[in-house]
């Protein structure tokens, strides 16, 4: 029986064969590598087909039949087990991949690691060891929302050491060749508001605020002005922040929920715990 | 002797059948994809579309659907997950359909240890998992295109010594 698949489908495929580029099947070929270079022919008739789907799967294991320690394959196959959750199947695939191409395949398992399942170490370890493969070029996550130092920040943020993970921020900002990420001044904002520097809070997430103004960054920048017992900031910011949240200008990803994303009921909570809190006029 | 050949032939041709299936036969049609098993599911739970028209949660671009967002589950496992005196640490996954009426069904878990290497936790942290997964209420029927359509959620749980470190996704 054939499937016609519906809309979602055929646009998520589309968008992972963008972000999850076929190799050149003829570099293979010009580097002598007849045996790869039949195995990504091979790979190539996935393409058209659902990630998840059988027979994306069985093109790629015959692509693996052709050369065992052809990396693209297990990567591609990996895609449908991390986005089912299959964290077994999915890293079994990965550490393949990794073993036959580490500087090609580190990013999207060390990405993964973190995005998918919170293995903060995980994904340290293989970012550090990837920055040591290729003298620190790493690039960005498979979404682009990131650049991989800023989630070896947040990687470090998450097992309790924000200042290291501040120092990381730091040195990426000072890049002047570095296009800061949708939400990084957010975190670098949150940040700072954790470790009570509320000053450098608000000026992180007044950054935000031009660039990408979002539910969060007004939210984190409420809390900020409630500690510093600026009440009209506060409720101003808090209002935005609720409106924002209403009509859908927040953090998102279809797959899985950011670090430091909020809630509506974090909004609504902060309004409760707000008004109980004594403001003593403006801040310092 | 003759008689001894056809034998072995036999039994070596229907021990290659069983090792030697064919690759068609590794895969349902996603990855992934669980099958009804009157065992476990029980019959009350019914699909509204058919079986080849069962989507990921994620095909709708919208994220969790629950009520109460994802603040609820994490309520819900604060208020009702007992932590458990263990060093085993790892991941728990339960995956589940939520059908075009959000109705759910077809729970099914793995588990492995923090090196993702599979192996079963302490019975008092999986079950518990379990059940609280399926006792999980308001999950939202979902559409795509203007259609109601069953989908496949799963929850995955961070175990950190006994503990429930974190939610995903």
């Amino acid at each position: 029986m054939k499937l016609i698949l519906p809309l979602s489908i055929i646009l998520s495929l589309h968008l992972s064969t963008a972000l999850f580029g076929q190799p050149n099947c003829n570099w293979f070929k010009y580097q002598g590598d007849m045996k790869k270079y039949e195995a990504c022919l091979a790979s190539e008739k996935c393409a058209g087909h659902y990630q998840f789907s059988k027979e994306y799967q069985l093109a790629l294991d015959n692509a693996i039949d052709i050369d065992s320690s052809f990396a693209y394959a297990y990567r591609a196959k990996s895609t449908a087990y991390l986005k089912s959750g299959d964290f077994i199947s999915w890293k079994r695939l990965m550490d393949t991949a990794v073993k036959y191409n580490a500087s090609d395949n580190l990013d999207y398992r060390g990405w993964c690691r973190f995005q998918f399942f919170r293995d903060y170490q995980g994904a340290i370890d293989d970012i550090l060891l990837l920055k040591k493969l290729t003298n620190n070029r790493i690039g960005y996550s498979i979404n682009s929302d990131y650049h991989l130092d800023i989630a070896l920040s947040l990687c470090y943020k998450s097992i309790g050491q924000p200042e290291k993970a501040i120092e990381i921020f730091l040195e990426k900002m000072s890049d002047s060749t570095y296009s800061p990420g949708l939400f990084d001044f957010i975190h670098l904002g949150v940040l700072y508001l954790e470790i009570g520097d509320y000053k450098k809070a608000i000026e992180y997430l007044n950054i935000q605020e031009s660039t990408n103004d979002l539910a969060e960054n007004r939210f984190y920048k409420a809390i900020t002005y409630r500690h510093l017992k600026d009440k009209e900031n506060w409720e101003l910011n808090l209002n935005k922040s609720k409106a924002y949240y209403k009509s859908n200008k927040k953090m998102f990803d279809p797959y899985t929920e950011q670090i430091d994303k909020i809630y509506l009921e974090d909004i609504l909570e902060e309004e409760k715990s707000g008004l109980q809190q004594p403001f003593g006029g403006k801040g310092k | 002797m003759i008689y001894r050949a056809i034998i072995i032939f036999a039994f070596a041709s229907l021990l290659s059948c069983s090792v030697n299936k064919k690759p068609e036969q590794k895969y349902l049609r996603w990855v992934g994809d669980i099958e009804h098993d009157s065992s476990v599911d029980g019959n009350d739970f019914k699909l509204c579309n058919t079986e080849n028209d069962v989507r990921q949660y994620f095909n709708m671009y919208k994220g969790l659907q629950i009520e109460g967002e994802k603040k609820m589950i994490l309520k819900h496992f604060i208020e009702n997950y007992q932590p458990v005196k263990t060093k085993e640490s790892g991941w728990i996954r339960v995956r589940f359909i939520v059908n075009c009426k959000g109705e759910t069904g077809r729970f099914r878990m793995i588990e492995s240890d923090e090196n993702y290497q599979e192996r079963t936790f302490d019975s008092k942290i999986s079950k518990q998992i379990f059940q609280l997964t399926k006792s999980l209420q308001g999950w939202k029927p979902q559409k795509d295109d203007g259609k109601s359509v069953d989908y496949y959620q799963y929850l995955v749980f961070k175990i950190s010594n006994g503990n429930i470190e974190k939610i995903m996704p």
